[in-house]
């Protein structure tokens, strides 16, 4: 936990939304307007699969049945468990126990990594089978979401690379580590992503 | 803050609801009571994840009443779907 409870706030917002009335902000400011730009992002993705299931709903019937759903369960299970420990690293950070923090992250970093070969070999099936974005209204959808979140993916782990080589150089401490937060929010705002995207490309018939 | 056995305890609750699913999804035609009852899991799944992984629980009031609005809102429409 940060030890100190009041950080800028921008003079921006009204004073019931400061850290003192709301409670504490974790991270930083800037990772949730990125989060919130982000979920922004999401939710009209989110928007656009409901209304092309409203128009092709037989299109949408069929689409969750051509996908290889093992893979999809796989990745759901790689990412769950990368949120898990990049939690756990928080909480070691915490008590200033660094070579734990550390690996922990490195756990989270290969969690990303397999989730990133896992979705690459994926669409290289859906290739296989002769599916791309232009097969139909399911594909198209199903390919604008999850390949913009293999993008979020794959820079979030470039992120816990530069969090770990940070966390070697001795920045972050039991007293001072909101850079580490800010991407352990981050992350787990990705994981938030494919808990949603998961049933609505793959188990909803 | 610690988190012993608690941590370990939520990812098995995320991961056998997952499972379980799945195996709605796999077995059950969509009927209306599964999509119900898959959108009722993935708002508990993210509250989870937001509560606990997120540490939102007892952090910003504000930032955790979004988080959670949003698992309100798109499950909320999985149900609505349901009724296409």
């Amino acid at each position: 936990m940060n030890s100190h409870p009041i950080k800028n706030s921008l003079g921006i917002f009204p004073k019931s939304w400061s850290e003192e009335h709301a409670g504490r902000i974790p991270g930083n400011i800037p990772i949730w307007v990125g989060i919130l730009s982000e979920l922004t992002e999401f939710g009209i993705f989110f928007a656009a699969y409901f209304i092309a299931k409203f128009y092709y709903p037989d299109t949408f019937t069929q689409g969750p049945q051509s996908l290889h759903t093992s893979l999809g369960v796989t990745n759901t299970i790689v990412l769950l468990s990368s949120s898990y420990f990049m939690a756990k690293a928080m909480s070691f950070i915490r008590v200033n126990n660094k070579i734990k923090c550390e690996r922990y992250l490195w756990l989270a970093l290969s969690c990303g990594v397999l989730y990133l070969i896992i979705k690459t070999w994926e669409f290289h099936w859906n290739t296989l089978q002769g599916f791309s974005a232009n097969t139909n209204e399911f594909f198209t959808v199903y390919y604008y979401m999850t390949f913009n979140h293999f993008i979020h993916v794959g820079w979030a782990s470039c992120a816990i690379l530069w969090v770990i080589f940070r966390l070697r150089r001795g920045a972050y401490s039991s007293t001072e580590h909101s850079g580490l937060e800010a991407l352990a929010v981050y992350w787990h705002m990705i994981d938030l992503m494919w808990i949603l995207i998961f049933p609505l490309l793959y188990v909803l018939r | 803050m610690k988190h012993p056995i608690k941590l370990e305890y939520y990812l098995a609750a995320l991961i056998v609801i997952t499972l379980l699913n799945t195996f709605l999804g796999e077995k059950f035609s969509s009927t209306t009571l599964v999509s119900i009852l898959i959108a009722i899991t993935v708002t508990y799944k993210g509250f989870i994840v937001i509560d606990h992984f997120m540490e939102l629980k007892g952090a910003n009031k504000n930032l955790r009443f979004l988080m959670r609005l949003y698992f309100v809102i798109f499950p909320s429409l999985i149900i609505v779907s349901a009724f296409y």
